[in-house]
């Protein structure tokens, strides 16, 4: 009885492990190490890199001579503040484009999770065989580096004077600057309402300004609360007009009667520095078939832009506003080096999209 | 005192409250929670004794002071619920077995009470640790029942003794079974890793395999195999397997397939506890057996294996990934709060990890956040996979879009003050409309306002319960304990009842013929 009863309970306790172990992925988890075809090689480096083993995801790389290991981990770590320095990859898909038997191109789409949201990044990798297994060939850098130079700056800067330590924050005694809606577009959505319009900052001083809407239904009763959140420009520079969007998921057109919208302003030490300039923008369909308006960024200034945030206002043939759409960009933006950025928008917006226009907000991460 | 949550059992929590008043705060806590690990070994003595002699018993006690999951769970999970309960089941099971066995109405009535403190302290262990304990103490009982006896009466004996402790329960806990039925768990699974398999990460099998058992580990083929030949020791070697099995959490597939979605709600270190404490009246017994055999080696070996077992869960804190950071000074939060009238709005923390109830503690101020994951309501909560969100990063995409949503919902919420600890977050505040306002902790702890956010309205639920529900609730668990405590003390038990036998002393004369004896 004794040697039954411990061998039925050493069985079941193995057996019940192995099958965990099966349920869990631990057979594919051993099998991805072979590496022994294109989609494994870089679901094995990508599976290192979201467990943090830079060092073993690099000595995987078929051209490691030609590639620089800290600029190959910054790809994933970021560098000067970006996005990437607060996120991490969450997960990813693989597809095998095209392959031979020695060589291949697998599309790898990167799930991020960031400080702001989720990022998605999507890269063509060129996997090659080498003896048994396979291995990623990483892209080299190519960018040239900028000599070290002195850049002027010469910019508009607003200080503001309080009272005292002792003032609570937000009580100005100063009259708050004017700010003014100046369009507002309700568009119905397949699972939401959506209001869409710009703001302008109408005085001479900047404005921090946050737009909230509340719907109110048929009897004046309110419906639904929401804010711009991170769809605005909240510093605004005088005369500057920031876009907006205001999204009410669950929720349909014809149950509101009424929007009451409501522009906060407060004045605040705003400066005109970094300059931000945007080139290339256009209207495209992107490697995945989606529309995008896309373009590049250059930083004008001498200071690191950490985190960039691009919001671009899209406008029909009457120069109404039509659709707001924003994305953060996972690179920070070095002075005088251009970055890519691409911003989805809605197909069946984008074919009644006459004009847009973007603007960039940003943010410096200080540790 | 008007209750407001009635979403887990108080009693724990409620002595913190009434000792508070003599001791503060701290020390009250530190005071129930030294009664749970005093306790421990009290409990699996007497547990223990159920099963081996009085010398394994004692051994199983001394042992118990130096497992390792105790630790993890008092210093890593803050689970003083958990370890408050486990201890006061052990008491209160060789009543059942009593009463169970030979119909000690002192045994039913002690027992039952202890069990009405146990579950008024935490319902999941009264769910399934209870049943897990309770299962072998019946056979154990039926084993025992003798020829006089039987086995009928035996099992339906102990069903009286769970009706009744069903029906205590039903009613000390009411408002909590009200609040359940209203709004049973329905919120999207929060990970924990415990629930995952254990082989495929290094870390969390440290962390909930090697740390929590340590050199029992070590211990338990012998364990096992000693108790396998022992015809009564056999259910509690089963009952500790299915518990060990448990503990395991996702490395076997058995706990999911038994629990089905609950294995989504709970979390699976408090099974490595109570396998632990299981298994320890039968490393009692078989630490008995060798020292008898190998003498003052055999207690050299215990005790090291003790020492490593006790060592292994410090160590680990100082290395842990999991490691809590309840050491932040958040004086100057509260003080914030306090002041000017900032009370009248809900505030969040983030990147406060275990603080997180040290600032809701000594504030009036309201926060949408909070510790308990199984009674939060908000939708922001429940649509996500996240636990508290002051860390919300460590739910990666879940976690951030739970924040996202609060915060998107600030002005509905009344909430306008935001504590960061960690620069994480400050992108997604800045870029959200809040500003830096102030610094506290040499620039550790920084505080962000929102403007147009209106000052914080009652949020209508009818989650609160009623005066009667508040009622019961403050008095029904505090009594179940104090009565506990007064039948410990006024009834005895009958092993102490028993009419004690007195042994002459032997005489000095006879020692002396010992001696000569043995010298001729």
């Amino acid at each position: 009885m004794k040697r039954v009863l411990l061998l039925t309970l050493a069985v079941l306790t193995v057996v019940l492990i192995i099958i965990a172990w099966f349920q869990s992925g631990g057979v594919e988890r051993r099998a991805l190490q072979l590496a022994s075809t294109p989609e494994q090689a870089a679901r094995l480096m990508l599976s290192q890199i979201q467990s943090h083993k830079f060092d073993a995801a690099y000595n995987r790389l078929a051209n490691r001579n030609d590639v620089d290991e800290n600029t190959f981990i910054r790809e994933f770590t970021g560098s000067y503040g970006s996005l990437l320095t607060i996120s991490s990859l969450e997960g990813f898909d693989i597809g095998v484009l095209h392959a031979t038997d020695e060589e291949a191109t697998v599309r790898a789409k990167f799930h991020y999770a960031t400080g702001v949201g989720p990022l998605d990044d999507t890269r063509d990798l060129r996997v090659q065989r080498t003896g048994d297994t396979w291995k990623v060939v990483w892209p080299v850098d190519s960018r040239a580096k900028l000599p070290p130079q002195v850049i002027p700056v010469n910019y508009l800067r607003w200080d503001v004077i309080s009272r005292g330590s002792g003032d609570d924050w937000g009580v100005q005694n100063v009259d708050s600057p004017q700010v003014r809606i100046v369009s507002m577009n309700a568009i119905q959505r397949p699972d939401s309402v959506v209001l869409v319009g710009e703001v302008v900052n109408e005085d001479s001083v900047p404005a921090y300004v946050n737009v909230g809407a509340t719907l109110l239904g048929p009897n004046d009763e309110e419906l639904a609360q929401e804010s711009s959140f991170d769809k605005i420009a909240h510093t605004l520079l005088p005369r500057q007009v920031s876009p907006y969007r205001i999204d009410f998921p669950n929720m349909r057109l014809d149950k509101i009667k009424n929007v009451r919208m409501d522009a906060k302003a407060l004045l605040i030490a705003a400066s005109a520095d970094p300059v931000i300039a945007i080139d290339q923008q256009k209207l495209e369909t992107n490697a995945l078939g989606k529309k995008v308006l896309s373009g590049k960024l250059t930083n004008q200034s001498g200071q690191i832009v950490s985190i960039p945030h691009v919001i671009a206002a899209y406008y029909d043939s009457n120069g109404k506003v039509i659709w707001v759409s924003d994305g953060y960009v996972a690179q920070a933006l070095l002075p005088q080096t251009p970055v890519p950025f691409a911003v989805d928008l809605p197909p069946d917006v984008a074919k009644n999209v006459q004009t847009y226009r973007v603007i960039v907000n940003h943010f410096e991460l200080t540790t | 005192m008007r209750h407001t949550k009635t979403t887990y059992p108080p009693l724990a929590h409620q002595w913190i409250a009434l000792l508070s008043y003599i001791f503060g705060l701290h020390v009250a806590y530190l005071l129930v929670q030294l009664t749970g690990v005093i306790l421990t070994p009290v409990g699996v003595y007497r547990f223990a004794q159920l099963w081996v002699s009085d010398r394994a018993a004692s051994y199983a006690a001394l042992l118990s002071v130096f497992v390792g999951t105790m630790i993890f769970l008092v210093y890593f999970a803050g689970q003083l619920p958990t370890t408050l309960s486990a201890p006061l089941y052990l008491l209160a099971l060789p009543y059942f077995y009593d009463w169970s066995r030979t119909a000690d109405f002192r045994g039913l009535l002690k027992g039952v009470v202890l069990v009405l403190a146990a579950g008024a302290v935490h319902h999941v262990t009264l769910i399934f640790g209870s049943l897990l304990f309770a299962i072998p103490v019946l056979w154990l009982a039926v084993v025992d029942r003798g020829e006089e006896r039987n086995a009928g009466a035996v099992t339906i004996r102990a069903l009286i003794f769970g009706g009744l402790c069903a029906a205590g329960l039903a009613v000390v806990l009411l408002p909590y079974w009200i609040s359940i039925i209203k709004h049973p768990i329905e919120q999207m699974p929060i990970p924990h890793a415990s629930r995952s398999n254990l082989l495929l990460n290094l870390t969390y099998l440290t962390n909930y395999f090697f740390v929590p058992y340590g050199m029992l580990i070590v211990a338990l083929p012998f364990v096992a195999s000693f108790a396998a030949a022992r015809r009564r020791l056999r259910p509690l070697l089963l009952g500790f397997w299915v518990t060990f099995i448990f503990g395991l959490g996702g490395t076997t597939p058995l706990p999911k397939f038994l629990l089905g979605r609950y294995f989504d709600i709970l979390t699976f270190e408090r099974f490595t506890l109570w396998a632990a404490l299981m298994v320890l009246p039968l490393v009692g017994a078989f630490a008995e057996q060798v020292i008898e055999r190998h003498g003052k080696r055999a207690v050299l070996g215990f005790a090291t294996a003790a020492l490593i077992t006790l060592l292994l869960p410090m160590g680990w804190m100082a290395v842990t990934p999991f490691s809590p950071n309840a050491n932040i000074n958040v004086d100057a939060v509260d003080a914030f709060l306090n002041r000017d009238g900032h009370d009248r709005y809900r505030y969040l923390t983030l990147g406060f990890g275990n603080a997180l109830p040290k600032v809701s503690t000594y504030t009036d101020a309201n926060s949408v956040d909070g510790e308990y994951n199984s009674a939060r309501l908000l939708p922001e909560f429940t649509h996500y996979g996240t636990a508290q969100l002051t860390s919300a990063k460590y739910f990666g995409t879940s976690g951030m879009e739970a924040l996202r949503m609060m915060l998107r919902h600030a002005s509905h919420y009344g909430l306008k003050y935001i504590f960061i600890r960690d620069p994480y977050y400050e992108p997604l505040i800045s870029f959200a409309g809040w500003r830096k306002v102030e610094t506290y902790e040499s620039g550790t702890i920084t505080v962000w306002s929102k403007e147009d956010v209106p000052p914080a309205r009652p949020i209508p639920s009818d989650a609160m319960p009623t005066a009667l529900e508040g009622l019961l609730w403050g008095t029904l668990p505090l009594a179940s304990s104090i009565l506990a405590i007064l039948f410990a003390f006024l009834i005895p038990d009958r092993a102490r009842a028993r009419s004690e036998i007195l042994l002459p002393f032997p005489e000095r004369e006879l020692q002396g013929a010992y001696v000569r004896e043995a010298r001729s």
